[in-house]
Order: structure tokens, then C-alpha cells, then sequence
């Protein structure tokens, strides 16, 4: 059994406005694994994103424990907390959201900035092969605006893991990208998993889930069911694909 | 119209920021122009209405030593264009309190309750009280110019040396009187309202000591000019008919002490006015910023209403009355908080005026104000608001608006460095996103420019006042030593190189003389080479005088022409060689050399002032002291100094402190607006930087350091600006008094400051608006809830 990177314990999240009051997660118990491609599946307004954003210290919870690497992370002081974001996590969102004023490479370069785990050239370096690696070189030099969907969310992955993160969340990474430009991201985030790297994933696609090797369903603010699976093969996508769909038939999905 | 009110509130609920800022904007600038134009326009008329009720007269001349009061009075009052004429008794004095020794003159003036010309102020000068039944034997009433120029207060002790010998009379101060003719802290010569009683008892002793007398009687003659004459014209009159001449001390129009009382409030008022446009304009330009602002925030949903049948027009008419109502509320506040504050400004302003300037509201000039206050801004408004017509509905619910264009962005790129990354990111936001902070620089550049005029001003006058002194003394000096009495130059002298060898000398005598018929003070000097000339040639020869540049205004003269010269000796025509400043009497005097003035005048031992160069000029109060202790009033001495001084300085230091106090209040506001407007904007990248490990501190460090990087733009404008406008500006309302020798002081804290506190404002209130940077939700960023 794998080390547990990030653990939580009867989280709570409650939405208020004014009088009115909705339990967007209940008392819910998570582990998450070292190296694992673990999912986070469920209907729309399950929590998914709530989980996720509670999970990594984005979002306030209400009640319950986060631990990272067993240390208590709920109740960070703001300065730590950025610190842990810094230096531990990564994150891809549904919408890029890369900075806009900022070339691809240099939002790249700030993260790896304010993470400091190397020297500014070190960083640079690292940003450029990251880029390469992404395949978005050639735009590297251009603003978010004047690349595509697909280039600016493989640069925002390139920004993710350039503080070699511990642990990479993605929420709904391929929400807003074609079919073409949702493979190819599906397919870095596999290499990555493939070279170590622990990733916590929100979708509602199917395709993107059966990527993963642990799938989480959650509904109505608490984790129903489980599935785990091997690590992902090419070979056999359209076997794991099936399996998922049946899996989540069985959970009225 | 149900459907437009909607509109407008929703506007106004959505926008609220947006137009208080505007509002409190124009509120400030309203609030200034109409201060300084209540402060200036009752003030003028309010000197000039208390001067004619109390009876002062078109000319009033100041006599003493007149052997028969009634002949002279009877044969001005025969002359023509003569109306009336009326003397005012009054005795002459040095004085001294507090350890500060009176520069001029004072007047010791009667008074009695019948036929009181003056009005009495409370003790805490915050208004006026009833007349005393009568003024108490060893009691005095003073000018509150007193309290500026030498601390004096209910209570203290006003020493007036009588006769030599050791007479002195001490009066307590009571309290304090208006004194429209004389009260300003600009007038050296000041009156002091006593008891007929200690009138006479001081005319006694007067007469009693005879020789030995330093005080001596005289009188006030109020003229009063007939319709159809002018003031310059019976004093021509006067002068060659009458024996006036004989005593005069001194002569001055009704217009020239008016300009003298108000010469203080009208040259600041002159500065804060074009302090108060300049606001009104930067104000325009955030207000500009502002329209663009929230025309491309609400491009979409003005799209949506044109598809719902809102025409271009429409929409800007119901766009124009939202800021109209920002606009006129503003501005109608503003000129309501007038009042208290000119009121406000009257009080502080009463022991530097003398005058305690009554709060009126000029009806006519106001509305003008509300006017162009309004009218301009609303004007500018809908010309801004004009875009309007051009959106196409669908394109804008597309979101199809003004964006910052890729290639303005690559011009304008500066690299982002891992050192000082708040800095680089900061410097990056400003440069693509300039637009939104044009109206901070523009803002920057105004405070700054004014700030820096004020600094610079301030730099001129000196710590000491001496920029100003330099303006109104005809030539440098350390000492200035007045020997009276049996008293000899080389025994003063002696006593002065006891402390410190003189380096060099010349005398100096300001004697009274008429020029082309009319009176004005002569300063006569043995060396002519020190006057401060700033045209032509000084009057080296015994026929040549120089002029100031208000007098040769006055008089149509220019370097090379003749004018008429009058002495108590004969008369005779003077080449005018050049022209010199010297602001006393406002400017309203010549120079010309010993030799010259002997030509016409004659000489008195007891004219001449001895000015003293010295080697070591730490040793002038020390030998101030010596001279006074051992020679009482036998020894008249002068630093280079002035007591008014003290309550311009002062008044100077209310300047500052008020253009800096505005100046925050600005720069907070426009903070606010803009700061407001971009933190809305970038509540995305906020989320996106938190969410790759920014620390709060180094956001809000980040968003500070961009209105800090705008305002340090503005403030080299500002400083730039001010380094080439201030001396021209200035000068033009420093000539207004007389001043014509204005170069700004550039000493580094009026060059540095101003820029510098612009730029730790911005900052300041920057910093203190992103402290929202910590609450701001990161959900912004998540796919779903």
C-alpha cells in the first residue's frame, strides 16, 4: 500500500447566504495516495470542486482536519499556506487561467519565481524544457489570448509542475477543451502520473476518468463508492472505458 | 419613465463607488474655489467697508512735530476737491514685549467709548464682544496680528519707552481690537488703543522731558477726497498748497492700505485658487478615466438594453444624469461645507489679517461657480459618454470591447526577474493596463507640481524668513544700528568690534519725498552699488535715481526718463538709471544715493542708519543686547528680520500643510476609484497568483507598488514642471505685493519632498485598499460548486 500524501478527515463545507444554508460536503473522510491518479467523479453540484479546493487549502472548510504528508494544513496561517501552495502543489483549472498580461512562459517562470527551489536560471531552464515538454515552445513567447485553448492549458500544466509539486490538482482540466486538445492533455497528465507524480483529479468525463487508477464518486456531500483500477494502458483504453461506464451505471450516474 | 428610474438606480447601486469618488472629487474642488472666493471677495470689501465706516479716509497722512494741528487742518480742508478732513491724535513709539523689540513704530491711539471707530474682539478671537466702557489706566488693546508677530496675549506686558533716562510706560494687554487700516501682520507700524488718561499722562511726560523725549505726538489725517478727483491728485494738491508736507511722515491712499491689509489673504487665496482649478481639472481627467472605466465594464449590459429598444442617446442621457447627480451633489456640498470653512479660514487667519473676515455668501459669483462646476463636467460627460452610440448589441453581449491589443502589450513588455518579482509584476501590470491608471498619474503630476510650488516658495522665504527680507530690504546687511540722541557713531561702533570685526559698512536713510507730486519713501544710500538691481544701472551719480518696477509702473517710467523729485530742501529732475526691487510700502519706493537726496533734502544725523557687514554674524543678538542694555533708546537696532515675517512664515506653513492635507484627501479618492475598479477586474489573477503560492503581503505589495510606480512617474512630471513654471507663476502674483525678486529656493526638501510624499501616499493608501486582496474567495477560479 501506497504512502498517503493528503488525508481528510469529516470535512465540512457549508454555503451561506444570508438565512439560507446548503451542506455542499458532510463530514467527508478521504485518503489520497502517493503516485496515484486518483478521480473525483459525481453529478453536477455533487462538491466535487468543493472537495478538491477544501482538499488543497483554496477554500475555507467549516469542520473536520486536512493533513498533507501528515501534517495538519487546515489550519495553516495565511503565509504558510502559500508557502505549502508554492512549494507542494500544483494546479490545472477547467479555464486556463493563466495571467493574461503575462507571456505563457513568463507565467510559467512566476510560479517557479515564487516557489524559489532553484536558482533563476535553473528555473528558467526547467521552464523552457517543461514548455517543450508540453509542446507549446513555439508559443511560449506569446500572450494567453493569442494561443489556443489547448496550448494555453498545456502551458498551464507547465506552470503547475514547475515547483516539481507533490501533489498536482486538476479540476475539470479538459471542461473547456476540444476533443483533440482533450487527448493531448488527458496524455501529459498520464506521462506525468507515469513519471511519479500523484495527481487529484475532478471530471465528469468519463474518458478522463478512466485515466486515473482510483476513482472517488461522490454525492450529496459524501463519498457513495470506490473503483480501482490498474494503471492506465493504452491498449486497453475501450476495456477501462467500459468498466467505468458500468461501474457508474451501478451508481445511477 | 418607471423603467428609466429602475435603470438609474441599478446604475447608481452598481457604480456607487465609481460616483462617490467623482462626487467627493468635485466636492473638494467646489469646497476650495468657493472658500477662496468667499475668503477673498468679503474679505477686499469687508477692509474696504470697515475703513469707510470708521472713517479713514481716501488719503490719510501721518504727521508729528505740527506746530498748529488746527491751521493745518483748515488749510487742507480749504483746498479744492478737498471733502473733508479729520484728525486723529495719537502718540508715537518704539515698543517692546515679550524680549522682541518693535521694527517700526507703534501708535498710541485715544480712545474712548463715544464715537468708537473700533470693534473689540473676544479673548479667544473667535469673534467679536461689546465695546469696554472705558480702557483702564495701565491697560492697551492690540492688533491680533500681535499674537503672530510677538506672541503677546491678554496679559502680557507691552513696554513703550517715553523719554530717555529710563521712562518707560508698561501697559497690560486687555485684549485685542480690529484694526482694519493697520492690522495686518504685513503693516509694521501698529496702533494700540490706550486711555485718554495715559494719553495725556504720556503727552506730559513728553513735554516734561522735552530734548530727551523718544516718543513724541502726532497725528492721523484722514482726507476725504471730493467725487471726481483722484486721491494722487489731491495729494498733489496738498503737497504744493499746504504745510502738510512739512510734517509728514509718511502718506498713504486708502488703496494702498487696503492692498496692504489684504495682501497676505489675496496672494495665498491667489495660490489656492489656481490650486483649487487645478483640482477641478484633475478631477475632470479621473472623472474622464472613470466614464471610459465604466463604459467598458458595462459595454455588455448596454448592449442588452439596446436590444431591448434603448437608443445610443438614451442610454448616455440616463448614463449623464447618474454622474450629473454625483456631480451637482458634490458640488453643491462643497460650496455648503464653504461657509464653515471659510469661516474656519477667517479664525486661523485673524492673528496673520488682523481682520476677522465675515462669512458671506456672494450669491452671484456662486451660482457662477455651481455653474461652471457643473455645467463642464456634465458637458465633458456626455462628450465622453458619446461611444455609446456606436455599440452594436450583439457584438457587445459577445463581449466584442476595447481591449489592450497584442502589439501596444509587446512594446510596452518588461522582463519579469525572480528578484523584486512584486516590483516586475507590478511594473507590468501598469504598463499593459496604463489606461486604468492615467488618472492617478495625472493627479501625481498636479499634487505634485503645487506642492513642489510651495516647497519651493517655501524655500525662498527661508527658515528665518530671509528670502523675504532680502525682498524688502533695498541692500544686504547683517546689522542695522540707528544712533539717536547724544549718542556717537564711533562709540557704538566701539562697542560693536568689541564682539566682532566689521568686514564693511555704508549708511542707509529712508526719507519721505515726493515723485512727480505724489509721496513715497526714498531709501538713500551712501554706496548705490548694493542696491539689488535688476535693470539698467544703479544711480551712481548725484542726478540719477533707480526705481522698483511697481513704482515705475506707477508713475509710466521707464530706465532713461526724468522724473520730478521733492525734498524738504527744494526739488529737482532725476534720471531714472535702473530699476531695483525692494518691496517695501508694496514696492512703492526709489533709491537713490546720499548725494543725490542732499540735493533736495536735508541732513539729520538722526536719518541715517548705520548697516554693518560683520565677520562673525552668530555675535548679532549678542551685540543687540549690549547695544540696548547700555544705550536704551538712544540705540535703534535691526537684524534682517521683521516681526510680521513670523506670521507670514506661519501663514506659509498653513499653506503647506493645507495643500498636502487636500492633496491626501485626493489621492485617497482617486486610490479608492481607481484601485476599487482594478481589484474588481483582477479577481481572477488574484486567485490564479494565491493559487500558485503568492503570499497576501506580496499581492498587496504587487498592487501598491503600481500606483507607487504611477505616482513616481507623475511626481517627475510634477517636480520638472514645477522646476521650469514655478518662477513665472510666482513671481506674477509676488509682484502683486511689491515682490520682484522671486527665484524659487531649491533646497533638496522642496525639490524632493513633494514627489516623495505623492509617491508614500499612493502607496500608503494603496496598500491599506488591498488589505480586500486577503478576502478575496478563490472559488472564482473553481469549475463548479
Amino acid at each position: 500500500m501506497a504512502d498517503t500524501i493528503l488525508q481528510g478527515e469529516k470535512i465540512t463545507r457549508v454555503f451561506r447566504q444570508g438565512k439560507a444554508e446548503a451542506k455542499v460536503l458532510d463530514g467527508i473522510d478521504i485518503k489520497i495516495y502517493e503516485k496515484d491518479f486518483t478521480v473525483i467523479m459525481g453529478p453536477s453540484g455533487a462538491g466535487k470542486s468543493t472537495l478538491l479546493y477544501s482538499l488543497s487549502g483554496m477554500d475555507q472548510i467549516n469542520g473536520g482536519h486536512v493533513l498533507y504528508r501528515g501534517r495538519e494544513i487546515s489550519s495553516l496561517s495565511e503565509k504558510q499556506m502559500a508557502r505549502l501552495r508554492a512549494e507542494e502543489f500544483g494546479f490545472v483549472f477547467q479555464q486556463t487561467h493563466l495571467v493574461s498580461n503575462l507571456t505563457l512562459l513568463e507565467n510559467v517562470l512566476v510560479a517557479g519565481y515564487v516557489g524559489k527551489k532553484d536558482s533563476a536560471e535553473k528555473i528558467r531552464e526547467r521552464a523552457k524544457n517543461l514548455l517543450q515538454q508540453m509542446d507549446v515552445e513555439e508559443a511560449k513567447d506569446r500572450l494567453p489570448a493569442q494561443v489556443s485553448g489547448g496550448e494555453a492549458q498545456r502551458a498551464a500544466i507547465a506552470r503547475a509542475m514547475i515547483g516539481r509539486p507533490g501533489l498536482l490538482f486538476a479540476d475539470e482540466p479538459t471542461g473547456a477543451l476540444n476533443q483533440a486538445n482533450t487527448r493531448e492533455v488527458l496524455g501529459l497528465l498520464t506521462d506525468l502520473n507515469r513519471e511519479g507524480q500523484s495527481i487529484l483529479m475532478v471530471t465528469h468525463d468519463l474518458r478522463a476518468a478512466s485515466r486515473g487508477n482510483r476513482i472517488l464518486y461522490l454525492e450529496d456531500g459524501k463519498i457513495c463508492d470506490e473503483l480501482s483500477l490498474e494503471p492506465y494502458n493504452e491498449m486497453e483504453e475501450k476495456q477501462r472505458e467500459r468498466e467505468v461506464s458500468q461501474w457508474l451505471s451501478g451508481l445511477r450516474w | 419613465m418607471l423603467e428609466n428610474g429602475m435603470i438609474i438606480r441599478a446604475g447608481v447601486k452598481r457604480n456607487k463607488g465609481s460616483f462617490l469618488g467623482i462626487g467627493i472629487l468635485l466636492l473638494l474642488a467646489a469646497l476650495s474655489l468657493t472658500a477662496v472666493l468667499m475668503t477673498v471677495l468679503a474679505g477686499n470689501s469687508y477692509i474696504r467697508d470697515e475703513m469707510e465706516r470708521a472713517g479713514f479716509g481716501d488719503l490719510t497722512a501721518w504727521a508729528s512735530d505740527v506746530p498748529d494741528i488746527a491751521f493745518l487742518m483748515e488749510s487742507i480742508r480749504e483746498q479744492e476737491g478737498v471733502e473733508e478732513a479729520e484728525a486723529q491724535r495719537l502718540i508715537f513709539s518704539e515698543y517692546e514685549a515679550n524680549g522682541v523689540e518693535s521694527d517700526s513704530q507703534g501708535q498710541m491711539i485715544p480712545w474712548t467709548l463715544s464715537g468708537s471707530r473700533y470693534r473689540f474682539f473676544q479673548n479667544n478671537l473667535s469673534g467679536y464682544r461689546e465695546a469696554p466702557e472705558e480702557i483702564g489706566e495701565q491697560e492697551v488693546y492690540v492688533s491680533p496680528s500681535m499674537k503672530s508677530m510677538m506672541d503677546l496675549e491678554p496679559g502680557d506686558t507691552v513696554i513703550f519707552p517715553i523719554a530717555r533716562g529710563g521712562r518707560t510706560i508698561s501697559l497690560t494687554v486687555t485684549g485685542y481690537y480690529e484694526d482694519p487700516f493697520m492690522g495686518s501682520s504685513m503693516i509694521g507700524m501698529k496702533g494700540f488703543l490706550i486711555s485718554e488718561k495715559t494719553y495725556e499722562e504720556i503727552g506730559s511726560v513728553i513735554e516734561e522731558t522735552g530734548m530727551d523725549a523718544l516718543a513724541r505726538e502726532g497725528f492721523m489725517i484722514h482726507i476725504q477726497a471730493e467725487d471726481g478727483i483722484t486721491v494722487s491728485e489731491v495729494n498733489r494738491i496738498l503737497v504744493e498748497n499746504t504745510p502738510l508736507s512739512m510734517c509728514t511722515e509718511f502718506i498713504h491712499s486708502a488703496d494702498t492700505m487696503a492692498g496692504f491689509m489684504g495682501i497676505l489673504q489675496n496672494a495665498f487665496s491667489a495660490i489656492l485658487a489656481a490650486f483649487a482649478l487645478a483640482l477641478f481639472g484633475v478631477a475632470m481627467a479621473v472623472m474622464g478615466h472613470s466614464i471610459s472605466g465604466l463604459v467598458e465594464q458595462e459595454w455588455k449590459n448596454l448592449g442588452i438594453l439596446k436590444t431591448m429598444g434603448y437608443t445610443g442617446g438614451r442610454l448616455t442621457g440616463l448614463l449623464t444624469i447618474q454622474y450629473g447627480a454625483a456631480m451637482g451633489g458634490g458640488v453643491i456640498l462643497g460650496m455648503l461645507l464653504a461657509v464653515p470653512a471659510a469661516g474656519l479660514i477667517s479664525k486661523v487667519m485673524v492673528t496673520t489679517t488682523g481682520v476677522l473676515i465675515p462669512v458671506r455668501f456672494p450669491i452671484l459669483p456662486c451660482v457662477w461657480v455651481f455653474a461652471i462646476l457643473l455645467l463642464v463636467p456634465v458637458s465633458f460627460c456626455i462628450l465622453r459618454l458619446r461611444n455609446i452610440k456606436r455599440i452594436a448589441p450583439m457584438a457587445a453581449i459577445r463581449g466584442e470591447s476595447d481591449t489592450v491589443s497584442a502589439s501596444e502589450t509587446k512594446f510596452f513588455r518588461n522582463g519579469i526577474r525572480s528578484g523584486g518579482l512584486s516590483f516586475h509584476l507590478a511594473l507590468r501590470q501598469v504598463l499593459t493596463g496604463r489606461r486604468r491608471y492615467m488618472g492617478a498619474c495625472l493627479v501625481a503630476v498636479f499634487l505634485v507640481f503645487f506642492a513642489s510650488l510651495a516647497g519651493r516658495m517655501n524655500g525662498w522665504l527661508g527658515e528665518d524668513g530671509k528670502g523675504m527680507m532680502d525682498a524688502f530690504h533695498p541692500a544686504d546687511l547683517d546689522l542695522g544700528v540707528q544712533v539717536l540722541g547724544e549718542l556717537g557713531a564711533e562709540e557704538m561702533e566701539q562697542m560693536v568690534l568689541s564682539y566682532t570685526d566689521i568686514t564693511d559698512r555704508y549708511l542707509l536713510a529712508m526719507s519721505s519725498v515726493s515723485v512727480n507730486g505724489t509721496n513715497y519713501t526714498a531709501n538713500v544710500i551712501t554706496e548705490p552699488e548694493r542696491f539689488h538691481i535688476s535693470r539698467g544701472q544703479t544711480s551712481m551719480e548725484a542726478d540719477q535715481v533707480v526705481l522698483t518696477e511697481a513704482l515705475a509702473s506707477d508713475l509710466g517710467a521707464d530706465v532713461g526718463d526724468f522724473v520730478t523729485i521733492r525734498g524738504n530742501k527744494g526739488s529737482g529732475e532725476f534720471m531714472v538709471s535702473g530699476i531695483y526691487h525692494c518691496a517695501n510700502d508694496m514696492g512703492a519706493n526709489l533709491g537713490m544715493s546720499r548725494e543725490g537726496y542732499l540735493s533736495i533734502g536735508e541732513d539729520d544725523s538722526r536719518l541715517w542708519c548705520y548697516h554693518y557687514f560683520l565677520a562673525d554674524p552668530s555675535q548679532k543678538q549678542a551685540i543687540t543686547q549690549a547695544l540696548e542694555q547700555t544705550w536704551g533708546g538712544d540705540v535703534h537696532v535691526h537684524e534682517n528680520s521683521w516681526p510680521g515675517l513670523s506670521g507670514i512664515i506661519s501663514a506659509m506653513h498653513m499653506l503647506i500643510f493645507f495643500l498636502y492635507g487636500v492633496s491626501a484627501a485626493f489621492i485617497c479618492v482617486v486610490t479608492g476609484m481607481a484601485g476599487t475598479k482594478i481589484l474588481d477586474a483582477e479577481q481572477k489573477d488574484m486567485g490564479i497568483y494565491k493559487s500558485i503560492g503568492c503570499s497576501v503581503r506580496m499581492l498587496r505589495f504587487s498592487f501598491a507598488f503600481r500606483f507607487g510606480i504611477v505616482a513616481a512617474v507623475g511626481a517627475v512630471i510634477g517636480t520638472l514642471a514645477a522646476m521650469g513654471f514655478t518662477d513665472p507663476v510666482v513671481s506674477t502674483v509676488m509682484r502683486l505685493a511689491g515682490i520682484s525678486n522671486f527665484a524659487s529656493g531649491n533646497t533638496p526638501g522642496s525639490v524632493l519632498l513633494p514627489g516623495s510624499m505623492v509617491i508614500h501616499l499612493f502607496f500608503g493608501f494603496a496598500w491599506l485598499l488591498s488589505g480586500r486582496i486577503r478576502r478575496e474567495d478563490m472559488n472564482v477560479l473553481t469549475a463548479e460548486t
